[in-house]
């Protein structure tokens, strides 16, 4: 039933949303506003409801005035009043179970086929318990599914993290034997590079990871800003702070694009093409773990915690937002190394599409 | 799929083979087409894979494979020997396709494992064949089907020379020293390159750690057995998980002993210690209560029980990593000395991840080679699909890891003579007792969001409620499956 190629599918974004400011009402900006009613909101209605002594005394005006919420109109009362009398107690049940899945409802609701389910079967009383406990189903598994995702990305980052300290041994290791053999000229060394390590400069900087956008199965927030992505912006590998903006919603980087800059990259990944750089290395030889335990902790505590909404929405923003975060400061951080490990990018041979962003090649480069 | 079926049929009449190669038209295999296996096929050749500028050359051999058991190509090709590699020249130059390259590399593939062993053996016109097909290939230059091909030429050969001889027993062998050849960051960087690329090893590593995290997520102590470590890039995700896990005692105690090995290579006691104190590192960088024991194997890697230290009130966790494309060859002694002796120590948990293997059949040696060939062609397939460009990094993948894995794996179904070593592990597994623990949602689900995160064509198969497969296209790779001693008191 689950398909993460299938993300844009599944998670139709026919209507743009919009929140409105702190009364925290969800409005399409069609013409005509459809109200979403988020759990908060419906926990509010009802009660509101209870207060005025029921479905059945409650008025959409008197409703409206107890919930003192701006934004919300008759109109949006009068439907919703009108489908909570219909179906009252299994809503009641609904309701009290989605508390705490409330964001995956949420989700669930924005789903556009999920809602036409409950929308039918707000009509039909006959189904209605049928319908909430499907969806109920739907829900858990949703829930559960958003919870994998996030642990995967986890997982994923700390293996990363932890394939890091390798490689930069063996770059400790190579930058020695380069040492002894070359007398440690810096030329010298990006010539000798022993293996095979140039293979890796096919991938580009950040080695190509697949994004995790892909795992972005709801949340399409930023989907405007993917569309206005242009892909030939990606290619100024050099403008690094702008690059990182655009790459924060990108659907799916190419393998050519070189620009896994994805949550899944380390920020200071270890760039494999300059395994032969001694110099790039130097830097981080003490301590490979240094600044990593700052990372991981915050990481695990904040996600790890409770599943409100917001959380959920903004998962993948967080996310990115925090990998770039980490980069920016890795990257003054260590200036010494930032400028050498990115040059290389562009000055793939091998790699026709890389070379389409027409940036200067980097002197630094061994192979420019 | 309607194929018209045009004169390029009449033309491959030249290879000799074709007499099995029908001219029907035939459906074309769907790769969606779940838990199909390519024997259930129509035996006749996808002629759509020919057609036009496809160079999938996995489904190519997947139209093949058919072909394997009713011919003969040793004969066809004695009779035909002389005229062979001009008949195909003109097909060649007359059709332009990269596709008929690949066909007739695993024509002479199959004509040379034939006439290494089958019923009319020659090894000359092994070695002739094999002569050929060097010059037609190259491990490093051409196309996928090209590359592998070079490898499984190379595995042939050796065969052909040491047939019982130095060479041979080098390929048979592929033991610790195997990847001395390689520059150590040359391995380094496959093995990084290969984890990026596809998601094999990642798919062994998450799905066994998540069932663990399942089977011990009420203990304050967790002791795993690691029959081979390596880098030990599979535990920092099962220790991450651990600090951060919701349900039990916050940060449980990890305990995590490796088996090694003698030898200096990439299990040899000085690695393993090297491992251990980077997952010390790495634990203490996130706050978990680690420690590191190594259990030495004796010198012909059985595995003693007594060797494991245990400790009262411990979570036993055995894994069995074995086949992930990175990974040499265990013994299979080994391996059951391993699985064996953990049984007696009651394991709370077994996970397993092995390679897997298509039906046995009564193929011998050739149908076991063309098994062969077919499995890594798909793995040489998922590599490109995923990175057409990147042909240098997926041939340094192809250097370090997969060619050495073709010329053992060549030279032991050789050695078998297509017997095989009888079942899986899972089987064994099963057969010694241990009972399979039901795969989650969510490690199904994990898995499957882990593929989504690489190139479409990989897919994930729940093959068993205890067993999750990862395949190309059809094509079944990788199984990971997950056990319990009948002994445990862990129920699912």
């Amino acid at each position: 039933m689950f398909h993460p190629k299938k993300a844009s599918t599944m998670n139709p974004h026919d209507r743009p949303m919009c929140v409105q400011g702190d009364s925290g009402l969800v409005l399409t900006t069609d013409p005509k506003p459809r109200l979403r009613w988020t759990v908060e909101l419906h926990e509010r209605f009802v009660d509101a409801v209870t207060q005025l002594g029921g479905p059945d005394k409650a008025t959409p005006k008197t409703i409206m005035r107890v919930m003192g919420v701006k934004g919300l109109t008759l109109y949006h009362l009068k439907s919703h009043l009108q489908k909570f009398r219909l179906g009252k107690q299994p809503h009641k049940e609904f309701n009290e179970h989605s508390i705490k899945d409330a964001s995956a409802l949420e989700l669930q609701r924005n789903n556009a086929s999920s809602s036409g389910m409950i929308g039918r079967s707000m009509n039909d009383n006959s189904h209605i318990t049928d319908a909430i406990r499907m969806q109920m189903e739907v829900q858990r598994r949703l829930h559960e599914q958003l919870e994998v995702q996030r642990h995967l990305q986890l997982r994923i980052e700390a293996q990363g993290k932890y394939m890091q300290t390798i490689l930069e041994k063996a770059c400790q290791t190579l930058a020695g034997e380069n040492m002894a053999s070359s007398g440690g000229s810096y030329k010298g060394i990006g010539n000798q590079g022993v293996s095979d390590m140039g293979a890796m400069k096919d991938f580009g900087s950040p080695l190509n990871f697949p994004s995790l956008h892909d795992l972005n199965l709801y949340g399409g927030d930023h989907l405007d800003l993917q569309q206005n992505m242009d892909r030939s912006s990606l290619d100024g590998f050099s403008n690094i702070p702008n690059n990182d903006n655009i790459c924060l919603g990108k659907k799916r980087p190419s393998p050519y694009s070189g620009s896994g800059k994805s949550p899944l990259i380390w920020p200071d990944d270890l760039r494999l093409q300059e395994l032969g750089t001694a110099a790039s290395c130097l830097g981080s030889q003490d301590d490979p773990f240094k600044g990593e335990q700052i990372q991981i902790g915050p990481t695990t505590m904040d996600r790890g915690t409770d599943l409100d909404s917001i959380d959920i929405y903004e998962t993948k923003p967080i996310l990115a937002g925090d990998a770039m975060g980490e980069k920016k400061f890795e990257a003054s951080a260590k200036l010494e190394r930032a400028s050498p490990r990115r040059q290389p990018l562009s000055s793939d041979r091998n790699n026709p599409m890389m070379n389409t962003g027409g940036m200067p090649q980097g002197r630094n480069s061994p192979y420019g | 799929m309607a194929m018209v079926v045009d004169d390029t049929t009449a033309e491959l009449d030249f290879s000799s083979y074709s007499t099995t190669t029908t001219t029907t038209t035939t459906p074309t295999t769907t790769e969606d087409d779940h838990g199909c296996n390519w024997n259930d096929w129509s035996p006749v050749v996808d002629w759509g894979a020919l057609s036009g500028d496809n160079d999938d050359f996995h489904d190519l051999i997947e139209s093949m494979m058919d072909d394997g058991g009713g011919l003969n190509p040793a004969r066809a090709v004695q009779e035909g020997c002389n005229s062979l590699s001009t008949d195909m020249m003109m097909v060649d130059e007359e059709t332009n396709g990269e596709d008929f390259k690949g066909l007739r590399l695993v024509h002479l593939l199959m004509a040379a494992a034939e006439a290494l062993t089958g019923v009319n053996k020659s090894r000359e016109l092994a070695r002739v064949i094999l002569v050929r097909l060097k010059e037609l290939v190259s491990p490093t230059d051409g196309n996928n089907m090209e590359r592998l091909a070079a490898y499984f030429t190379d595995a042939l050969q050796g065969l052909l020379e040491g047939a019982g001889g130095v060479h041979g027993k080098h390929l048979i062998g592929n033991g610790p020293h195997r990847d001395d050849h390689h520059h150590p960051t040359d391995v380094i960087a496959a093995f990084q390159l290969l984890q990026d690329m596809s998601p094999y090893v990642k798919f062994g590593h998450f799905t066994a750690n998540q069932a663990i995290l399942e089977a011990v997520a009420q203990d304050k102590r967790v002791h795993v057995v690691d029959y081979d470590i390596m880098e030990g890039i599979q535990w920092a995700s099962l220790m991450q998980a651990l600090v951060s896990r919701k349900d039990g005692p916050p940060s449980p105690h990890l305990r995590i002993t490796a088996l090694s090995r003698g030898g200096n290579g990439r299990r040899s006691i000085g690695t393993v210690q090297e491992t251990g104190r980077r997952l010390i590192a790495f634990a203490a960088s996130i706050g978990l209560p680690f420690s590191f024991h190594q259990c030495r194997l004796d010198s012909d890697e059985t595995f003693r029980p007594s060797g494991l230290k245990l400790v009262r009130g411990e979570a036993l966790v055995v894994n069995c990593m074995l086949h992930l494309p990175h990974f040499s060859y265990r013994a299979p002694d080994s391996v059951a000395s391993f699985l064996s002796g953990t049984k007696t120590l009651n394991p709370r948990l077994v996970t397993l991840v092995e390679e897997e293997v298509g039906p046995k059949g009564d193929g011998g040696f050739v149908g076991r080679f063309i098994d062969s060939l077919h499995h890594y062609s798909a793995v040489y397939d998922s590599l490109e699909a995923g990175f057409p460009m990147q042909g240098r990094s997926r041939a340094l993948v192809e250097r370090v890891f997969l060619g050495p894995r073709i010329a053992g794996s060549v030279a032991r179904i050789y050695r078998a003579r297509g017997e095989e070593e009888g079942c899986s592990w899972g089987e064994w597994l099963a057969g010694v007792g241990y009972r399979p623990v039901h795969i989650t949602f969510a490690n199904h689900c994990q898995a499957k969001l882990l593929l989504g995160l690489f190139n479409d064509g990989y897919r994930v198969e729940e093959l068993a409620n205890n067993k999750l497969v990862l395949g190309w296209k059809s094509r079944r790779l990788l199984s990971a499956s997950v056990w319990t001693s009948a002994d445990s008191d862990f129920v699912n």
